[in-house]
């Protein structure tokens, strides 16, 4: 799970890699198009938010939107492809979404960066089309394409006029069965993608830090990799290995298909026959990472130098649970007090009362096998990072056992379902909050179900998860300084 | 962080009110197809062959017929002190975009002081008075937030904006606030202190981003000494004082120059009555709106600015050239510019990206914008790439920018772009938000809402001869001014070939001799 929480700066955001420069991540720097029937804040809680309302001037609050869940169309191809749709006849236009079981934490050994660098070989030649042809029957017809990877999934993203969702079903089921990469093309795209790592990572004043912090927080998992890579791994890859990379995890029981928008479902349902159907599914069982990630024993201090490191930084990380464990929306809302908006614990403390920080936020990344929290504070001119990280632990400790108002509960619950309200608002974020329920939650209606849930968490939740997985957890803690880049 | 450098591209500014009369109601509807698509090129390209059998898979099929897509109906109106309320109803979600909108930017700036505008818009939100009281920074954040939403100001060129997204039942507590922050800012001197430093430290940031910094020194070296060249140094963030922002608040924040946009589940009539209630007892102040002297850009004379940033992680390379004004005369040119810029840099597969990214492998993306004023307007390209190829990229972006003049657009690619910008358009138009920032810009533009209703089939008017002429008229060789920010160590001799071997010669400066404020950029 993505949290809504990294919105103090670029260099936060989550560390999913596109295909495309500048595009918004529909759904990616929020949290996902959770539909919402809000379940009612206890009745104590409720009672103590009114009189306290009363107090402060406020006037009696309004009773929260409602939402209808999303209508999904859920079957399963004999070939085991997964197929969720949703028709809303509203606009005119439709996204359809091809989401593999495949990521970061999938590149093969000796080869980080692979399975990003794989996604931008999608738009490659195929069998039946030339390079590039994806372009053709999206952006030149009003429509768009983009793709990223993140550590768990690799997700192709399409927005066209309705009237074409039969050409892009077409397109999609000859990349997913056809691909046929020439070497000039993987040559000049592999080009691309190691521009998009210096980009990302060395030219963005706090590209290294950020990169930096999966390596830090896990000790045995893949995520240990950051999924763009290295740039010596990525130039060790070859033309065979993508080909290799295609059989292995490019097949119908790896995929989703998500289609949003304005279709016909009988129709579209017989279009997936068609183009889908004949697809077949190779005998033998696709490699999984089954690596546990043990929990951490011992406190670790880390510093990294970077050659234009404006205002120096630091960075805490510990390890967080997967996506679909329990106390996953607990996390979330923890983040979200803390770091969500001008009047979060840590803007309000750190950014606004003390000045301390220029930026400052908390983020529960949750991936499929294993979770990352990080806190960071980027120094105000002349802190020093010492006071800087203990004014962020200190500010986590005040949160995990002092008092929270029920007004501030309440805000980050309508913080959330606006967020959510947002996402809903196109295709493409509805699809990519269905993508992202089946790939981290393995079922489509957690996108609805996950804001109920997120809904009912209780500040002694927040309490509790934030002591268990912060203060009494081990951390890394990473001092982000200007100097030689090892 | 606040973004004190007006770099808002693509979101062009305005000079002029137009007259407007009182009370004026106007409805206005925006029908149109959804663009068919263009010549199936691509799939001929595909296949080699046309006319398949009905079960071979070895081609696409033929796209559907095209479905009609309506947009909200406008509703404009006008309150009796001047202030203007535009609402497009939509009520498939509860949800709703709300801009208060000031018609004042970063080009009202006292000349010799840029940043007031931003550092004025930015304090909006750090205090004000509610109900008889002081509210400070942090309380109005919490009522903001509390509300599902938050309190967002910014400034842009012609643009102040204030602008809150709350789900519905929310919108009347969200309006009382933004018209309170809006009328009644406190402009307090520990805010500014307190503001100030924050953008000395963002500023930090911004100067050690290759491409950021090429962004700000090529409009510097576009416009020269005018308005739209200014950029809000540290030098100049340290010399704002309260007396500016009151200045600031006391001219341009007034109902006149006012409008309140409201985009989502809201009907005309209950954001009308709202609006009346909130800001209907605004006073207009009795002095005429001022009206500011427009000049033309004064490009810097040296055609190639280079920028030494040592150990940055790759060059940022931009180029500049000469764009259409927002006048009334260059109406028809501006569709035509549009098109011309989204052949360019408009998309993935426009020139630009196809030539450096696609065809080269030599940087993650390229890609072009324009902005429009009144005294005329830039458009830039951008690309970021590892210093020993910036000199290439240079090339082939001023190439990619200038042969555009020698010869027609294909008809396949015309129509590709063109159904590039009309999806762009059209996509935004699905969210409150983007359906807000739609209205926003044109009223910020001094531009009638009912010329949205033409935008799709002005761009599908354009024809390849229009845009060569265009090409021909604007974009010149001379006319273009280019910047490369980075390691030029690491870059060695290749950019110095790459400067013009002409009078006059590139300026080479280092990032601790760049001063933004002076004409010459550099440092007296």
């Amino acid at each position: 799970m993505i949290s809504a929480v990294c919105t103090e700066r670029d260099a936060f955001m989550p560390s999913l890699f596109t295909r495309r420069h500048g595009l918004a991540l529909l759904g990616a720097a929020g949290l996902p198009a959770w539909a919402a029937l809000p379940e009612a804040a206890a009745p104590a809680e409720a009672a103590s938010a009114a009189r306290l309302r009363a107090r402060v001037g406020l006037p009696p609050a309004l009773p929260p939107v409602v939402l209808a869940p999303l209508v999904l169309r859920q079957r399963r191809l004999p070939n085991g492809l997964q197929v969720v749709s949703v028709p809303s006849r509203t606009g005119a236009t439709v996204s359809v979404q091809v989401w593999y079981r495949v990521g970061g934490k999938d590149d093969p050994a000796g080869r980080s960066g692979f399975a990003h660098l794989f996604e931008h070989m999608m738009f490659k030649r195929t069998r039946h089309m030339p390079n590039e042809m994806f372009d053709r029957l999206t952006e030149d017809v009003g429509g768009q394409n983009n793709a990223f990877t993140a550590e768990d999934m690799t997700a192709y993203q399409n927005e066209v006029p309705s009237n074409h969702l039969e050409r892009l079903l077409w397109a999609e089921a000859e990349r997913l069965a056809n691909l046929q990469v020439d070497q000039a093309s993987f040559d000049s795209e592999r080009r691309v993608v190691i521009e998009e790592l210096r980009e990302r990572v060395l030219t963005d004043p706090y590209g290294r830090l950020f990169n930096a912090l999966p390596q830090a927080c896990f000790q045995r998992h893949p995520y240990q990799r950051p999924v763009i890579g290295n740039e010596a791994e990525l130039n060790a890859a070859t033309l065979d290995g993508v080909r290799r990379f295609h059989a292995t995890y490019y097949r119908p029981d790896n995929a989703v298909l998500i289609v949003v928008g304005d279709f016909d479902p009988p129709q579209l349902d017989a279009w997936v026959d068609r183009y889908f159907g004949p697809l077949t599914t190779p005998a033998q069982a696709i490699p999984r990472v089954s690596v546990t990630e043990p929990a951490r024993q011992h406190d670790e201090r880390l510093v990294l130098k970077g050659p234009n490191v404006p205002l120096p930084a630091v960075a805490l990380v510990w390890k967080g649970p997967a996506a679909s464990h329990d106390d996953a929306p607990a996390l979330e809302v923890a983040a979200a007090l803390l770091s969500s908006g001008d009047s979060s614990r840590l803007n309000d403390a750190l950014v606004y009362a003390s000045r301390a920080a220029q930026a400052a936020g908390f983020s529960a990344e949750l991936y499929a096998d294993a979770g990352m929290l990080t806190a960071y504070a980027i120094a105000a001119s002349g802190q020093n990072l010492r006071k800087l990280e203990e004014a962020l632990l200190a500010q986590i400790a005040l949160l995990a056992h002092g008092k929270v108002s029920p007004l501030e509960a309440d805000k980050v619950r309508i913080q959330l379902l606006t967020t959510a309200l947002l996402a809903r608002q196109t295709p493409q974020g509805q699809a990519d909050a269905i993508g992202r329920a089946v790939l981290l939650h393995g079922d489509a209606r957690q996108a609805d179900q996950r804001i109920n849930r997120l809904q009912a968490v209780r500040v002694h939740d927040v309490q509790r998860v934030l002591e268990q997985y912060v203060l009494r957890a081990r951390r890394v803690s990473i001092d982000y300084v200007q100097g030689a880049a090892a | 962080m606040m973004s004190l450098f007006p770099l808002c591209l693509g979101r062009p500014g305005r000079r002029h009110l137009l007259p407007l009369s009182l009370a004026m109601v106007m409805a206005i509807t925006l029908p149109w197809l959804l663009v068919a698509s263009p010549a199936h090129a691509a799939d001929r390209m595909a296949a080699g062959a046309a006319g398949a059998a009905p079960d071979d898979r070895s081609t696409p099929p033929e796209p559907q017929p095209t479905r009609p897509f309506a947009l909200p109906t406008l509703h404009e109106q006008r309150l009796a002190n001047g202030l203007t309320v535009v609402v497009a109803p939509r009520p498939d979600l509860p949800l709703v975009s709300i801009t208060l909108l000031v018609r004042a930017g970063p080009e009202v700036d006292p000349p010799g002081h840029p940043g007031v505008a931003a550092m004025a818009t930015n304090l909006w939100t750090k205090g004000a008075v509610r109900g008889g009281r002081q509210v400070p920074a942090a309380e109005l954040a919490r009522q903001a937030e509390a509300l599902g939403g938050a309190l967002d100001s910014h400034s842009s060129w012609g643009a102040g904006t204030l602008a809150m997204t709350v789900s519905s039942p929310q919108v009347d507590e969200a309006l009382a606030l933004m018209s309170d922050v809006l009328r009644r800012p406190v402009l307090a001197a520990d805010e500014l202190e307190r503001a100030r430093t924050q953008a000395l430290d963002g500023l930090r940031v911004t100067l050690s981003n290759p491409a950021e910094v090429a962004a700000l020194v090529l409009r510097r070296s576009f416009w020269g000494d005018g308005p739209y060249g200014a950029a809000a140094s540290p030098a100049a963030i340290k010399r704002l004082t309260r007396a500016e922002m009151m200045a600031f608040q006391a001219l341009w924040v007034r109902p006149d120059r006012v409008a309140l946009v409201l985009a989502g589940d809201i009907t005309p009539e209950r954001a009308l009555a709202l609006a009346q209630r909130l800001l209907g007892d605004w006073r207009a102040p009795g002095a005429p709106v001022l009206s500011l002297a427009s000049a033309p850009a004064a490009s810097l004379a040296a055609p190639l600015v280079l920028i030494d940033m040592p150990g940055s992680g790759q060059s940022g390379v931009a180029v500049a050239a000469p764009f259409v004004s927002n006048a009334a005369a260059d109406g028809a040119s501006r569709y035509v510019g549009l098109v011309a810029n989204a052949v360019l840099g408009g998309g993935y597969s426009a020139r630009l990206n196809q030539e450096v990214r696609i065809k080269r492998g030599l940087s993650y993306g390229a890609f072009s914008s324009v902005e429009t004023h009144a005294p005329g307007g830039m458009f830039s390209a951008q690309s970021q790439t590892q210093h020993a190829t910036a000199a290439q990229v240079l090339k082939l972006v001023r190439e990619q920018i200038t042969q555009l003049a020698d010869a027609p657009l294909g008809a396949s690619e015309l129509a590709a772009r063109q159904a590039t910008l009309v999806g762009g358009f059209v996509r935004r138009l699905e969210t409150n938000g983007g359906m807000g920032a739609l209205l926003v810009g044109q009223l910020a533009q001094g531009r009638p809402l009912a010329e949205l209703g033409n935008f799709v089939p002005a761009v599908l008017a354009v024809t390849p001869a229009q845009v060569q002429s265009f090409a021909r008229q604007y974009w010149q060789a001379g006319a273009l001014r280019a910047v490369v920010v980075g390691d030029l160590g690491a870059a060695g001799d290749s950019l110095a070939a790459a400067a013009t071997p002409t009078t006059p010669a590139t300026l080479r400066l280092t990032l601790g001799e760049l001063d933004l404020e002076q004409a010459g950029l550099r440092k007296p």
